[in-house]
């Protein structure tokens, strides 16, 4: 009985093709055999179930602490009030403090310190998590509600869906791919420091390095392993060029992927490129980069079931 | 009776320009009104200026704290917004120009100022360039 193995698909800049690749890598262990659950943590834009033409099933609301307080108990003291680090309660002398939910942070510490006990735990939704299955994978994908803004805590949730999953079967799933949002905010370090291989994905330009060189300052500071891979690496003939850019600053690269019509076809039909029922053209440029980043991720990892 | 409170430069005061950002203004000048003539004048630091974050809570928490019941101002992020109206605190709008204390307590007594009911600004809007919009 062996934990699975933990991809994340990372970084920095977006658009450049994370979720279309770890929807290919989890599709690509599937065909092997690998029992294979794929997380959606882009939780401000989840689209991996679009890719795999998937509905999404088992709606499950992602609830927050805020402070309610208990007039009759409160005395007004402040004590809430002046500890609070974000200064989510409104406080006036000799009056009840007032929360201000949009920028609590659920630390419950005024619920911890009351002297009368006169804040109760109240909740709000913040979220929701979703289930899916599609060509024999599985997914957990969480939406954050919009106009809030704590990610990271939908993103703790599903990894905790996980961890209580494999807790009652650790043998479920022998490879977990996790599809992170762009930028380097908490809830793509939450991935990335779960995960024991991390995949960023660039592409060729000056802005795509930017954000790359970024999120590998991200890994590193989390002491994660990681490979890179050039998505749409054909753009405008700056691949080359780009290639040896990293190799000079020693960033190793699992592979690159050419731009594809078939790759945007894949796309736009929601079969994966490399579903074996979707009988893509296995001599396109995208079909034979993807079979050899695979073949260099067996080789750089160790996938044994 | 009314009491205003505006956000100032320096040391405000009745001669003091009104200060565009609430939250991070220098100081508020407090205005007290009875009998539609001024009573009193008061200036008190703004300590939340610096703080990096939910200084229009704090700031709200001085405008209480020390009697206002009404504010002029110009810009107003979510926080301030939300505060101001937790404490039924009327929110007036200074027209275009630099008005001073007196030229607004003026348009207020004469009833020429409209009210403002929310933020007119995002969050973070009156902090200076390269603080980061802390996402």
């Amino acid at each position: 009985m062996v934990k699975p193995k933990i991809i994340c698909v990372t970084g920095g800049k977006g658009g450049t093709g994370k979720t279309m690749v770890a929807v290919n890598l989890a599709t690509m262990f599937k065909n092997r055999g690998y029992k294979v659950l794929l997380i959606d943590g882009d939780v401000e834009n989840p689209n991996t179930y679009l890719l795999l033409n998937g509905k999404l099933k088992n709606k499950t609301e992602v609830l927050y602490f805020q402070p309610k307080i208990l007039e009759d108990k409160c005395n007004k003291c402040g004590l809430c009030a002046e500890n609070c680090a974000t200064h989510a309660l409104l406080h006036i002398k000799d009056s009840i403090p007032i929360p201000i939910s949009t920028v609590c942070s659920g630390c419950k510490l005024c619920y911890k310190i009351c002297p009368t006990n006169a804040i109760e735990a109240d909740l709000k939704v913040i979220g929701w998590i979703y289930t899916s299955s599609a060509f024999n994978i599985d997914l957990f994908l969480g939406e954050l509600k919009p106009s809030e803004a704590r990610s990271a805590v939908i993103v703790k949730t599903l990894m905790e869906k996980l961890e209580i999953v494999l807790k009652t079967d650790q043998s479920k799933y022998d490879i977990v791919i996790l599809d992170t949002a762009p930028g380097a905010h908490c809830d793509v370090e939450e991935l990335i420091s779960q995960a024991d291989l991390v995949i960023p994905v660039t592409e060729p330009t000056r802005f795509g390095k930017l954000d790359l060189l970024r999120i590998i300052e991200l890994i590193n500071l989390l002491k994660g392993e990681y490979r890179v891979i050039v998505n749409r690496s054909s753009l405008l003939g700056y691949k080359d060029k780009f290639l040896l850019e990293l190799v000079e600053k020693d960033i190793d690269v699992l592979g690159d992927i050419p731009l594809d019509e078939d790759v945007v076809r894949s796309y736009c039909q929601g079969i994966p490129l490399m579903e074996i029922s979707r009988n893509s053209d296995k001599n396109g440029g995208g079909y034979k980069s993807f079979n050899e980043i695979f073949e260099n991720l067996l080789k750089w990892g160790d996938f044994s079931k | 009776m009314i009491k205003i409170a505006i956000p100032t430069y320096g040391t405000g005061g009745l001669n003091e320009v009104m200060n565009k950002r609430f939250g991070r203004c220098d100081t508020f000048t407090f205005v007290t009104i009875e009998s539609n003539q001024i009573s009193e004048v008061k200036s008190v630091g703004n300590h939340a200026r610096g703080e990096s974050g939910g200084v229009g809570i704090q700031a709200t928490q001085i405008i209480g704290n020390n009697g206002a019941n009404e504010v002029i101002v110009d810009f107003l992020g979510p926080n301030a917004a939300n505060s101001l109206n937790a404490l039924n605190i009327k929110i007036y709008h200074t027209p275009r120009g630099e008005l001073t204390v007196k030229e607004l307590i003026d348009l207020r007594l004469s009833k020429k100022l409209q009210l403002m009911t929310s933020a007119n600004v995002g969050a973070h809007q009156g902090m200076g360039k390269g603080m980061g919009r802390g996402r």
